[in-house]
């Protein structure tokens, strides 16, 4: 006798496909929720001047308080560059080179890829705890209670903040990281300051740069937003808070390296 | 039957009505039916175990929970198909304490309770503060608009809470379990306090709560509900004289023993 599909999955023997569509259901179901959520975001964006107390206090949080991180993985960054570069390179090819690779790895790749990955730990990690703590512990019904839009007043700021502060973080590690390349090339690679100098000047465009601040707005608007979205719909209390916390890092890392793929693959 | 003594009593005001309330979460069907009518300056209280939809259906009356079908009548104006900007407005007439106070932690008890008034007022920050000040003295708290929620006791965190959902002088206020995990001399406290909003201010409150010592200190009118059902509504008169078996089972297995039921 044929069996039918009862809707147990764990018992049928189509079990996989039955996963897979129950998976695919769920995926586009947030994707649905995630998206309602940002229509609603970008649908009153314009009370946001009604919260600017948290957009600053969200743009010190993303922003300053990241600064010491990017600083040191920056810095990093740049020194690991120049010492990699220099290694590869043959003796007779001039050492100026190692400048200019430097500038273009950076500008284009390692800082705003890097430093988005390190924020999405940092900054993704935080949003979600925060808003999930105050999900499960009820604010965010107390905020509606009091008549507050809770999406302006909770989730606009940070996504803003994200957009606006991201750029300003990837243009202060390039910065770093070119700094951190001219010590690496100078202290382990013995080339001459002078000559990385000229190396950089010689392959720096500005929209390479702009490249790498374009992707930063993607990064942070991502980051942000799917950060606020696992945290605003936690659910089952404090160990929800710590799987969405988790799924926000997991989730936007994978996020930032396809979208750096596409961006690369549009913009270049 | 609570229309009739509506028409008996025509002095009373009929302010929200629950009709037939059914909510389900997932394969859990928590609500199966709930009515129940609050009138003007009295305390309704909602009486039922844990776990039995008693603040969901809370959240209901101003609309953070959407019931599946039923409606919900605040000042004759269904809250059920309100829009979100409806919504809005009306939850200007309420004020909510939740079960844990719910207080913003990341704000001072002062600042939890300006929130409201510095957005939805266009007071001066001196009128602001005189409110705390005056919001905080209503439940019985002076000198502590400058501490942290997370260095105040549970029960303080509740009079901040209510402190925080009067500050608006709502026309409502709801209670999520108001005495829950606090001893019984706190609990007291809190039960003074609600009995103060109703006759200091004149505000007419839900209260939900599986305490039936604190429900019968508290309430004017009751709503028990069993397995997601309204099992009975009536005065206290009517509850502690109800014929009702599940009723009486439900009374007597919730209060404490005295020298009256433990002979």
């Amino acid at each position: 006798m044929a069996e039918t599909y009862t809707g147990n999955v764990q018992n049928h023997p189509l079990t996989f496909f039955a996963i897979i569509g129950e998976r695919s259901s769920a995926f586009f179901e947030h994707l649905a929720r995630y998206c309602s959520l940002m229509w609603w975001m970008l649908r009153n964006v314009h009370n946001a001047k009604e919260y600017s107390r948290n957009i600053y206090q969200q743009m010190v949080m993303i922003g300053n308080d990241s600064i010491p991180i990017v600083v040191f993985v920056s810095a990093f960054v740049g020194m690991v560059t120049a010492v990699q570069s220099a290694y590869q390179l043959y003796d007779w090819i001039p050492r100026a080179v190692v400048g200019s690779l430097v500038v273009k790895s950076v500008l284009l790749e390692l800082t705003p890829l890097l430093t988005a990955l390190v924020l999405a730990g940092k900054v993704g990690a935080t949003i979600t705890a925060e808003l999930g703590t105050m999900r499960v512990t009820e604010q965010i019904d107390a905020l509606e209670a009091l008549a507050f839009d809770s999406i302006s007043f909770l989730i606009t700021p940070r996504v803003l903040s994200g957009m606006l502060m991201f750029p300003v973080l990837i243009i202060f590690g390039d910065l770093v990281a070119i700094i951190g390349g001219l010590i690496g090339s100078v202290a382990v690679a013995n080339i001459p300051a002078e000559a990385f100098i000229n190396g950089m000047k010689s392959s720096f465009e500005t929209k390479d740069a702009i490249f790498g601040i374009i992707k930063a707005n993607f990064f942070g608007f991502t980051i942000t937003s799917v950060a606020c979205y696992q945290g605003y719909y936690v659910e089952g209390g404090s160990e929800g808070v710590g799987k969405a916390t988790m799924g926000t890092v997991v989730l936007t890392c994978l996020a930032v390296v396809v979208m750096d793929f596409i961006l690369a693959s549009i913009l270049l | 039957m609570q229309v009739s003594s509506l028409i008996l009593n025509p002095g009373l005001s009929l302010l929200i009505r629950i009709q037939n309330i059914w909510k389900r979460f997932g394969e859990k069907q928590v609500l199966r039916g709930i009515s129940f009518d609050v009138r003007d300056k009295e305390t309704t209280v909602v009486l039922g175990r844990s776990g039995g939809g008693k603040s969901v259906l809370l959240k209901m009356i101003i609309g953070l929970v959407k019931p599946d079908s039923g409606s919900i009548e605040v000042d004759s104006k269904d809250v059920t198909k309100m829009n979100y900007k409806e919504l809005r407005a009306m939850r200007f007439k309420f004020g909510f304490l939740f079960q844990g106070a719910a207080l913003f932690d990341s704000m001072t008890v002062g600042e939890n309770i300006a929130l409201s008034l510095r957005r939805h007022t266009g007071w001066t920050e001196k009128e602001i503060n005189e409110s705390i000040e005056f919001a905080l003295h209503i439940v019985g708290l002076d000198n502590v608009a400058e501490v942290m929620p997370s260095s105040l006791s549970g029960g303080m965190k509740k009079r901040v809470g209510l402190a925080r959902a009067v500050a608006l002088t709502p026309r409502y206020v709801l209670y999520d379990e108001p005495t829950t995990g606090l001893d019984m001399e706190t609990a007291d406290g809190i039960n003074l306090l609600i009995k103060d909003m109703r006759t200091k201010l004149g505000i007419t409150s839900i209260v939900v709560t599986h305490d039936i010592h604190s429900a019968f200190v508290v309430g004017d009118r009751f709503a028990v509900l069993e397995n997601g059902t309204t099992l009975m509504t009536g005065t206290r008169e009517e509850i502690q004289q109800s014929e009702n078996e599940e009723v009486r089972k439900y009374i007597n297995s919730s209060l404490p023993m005295t020298e009256g039921n433990r002979a």
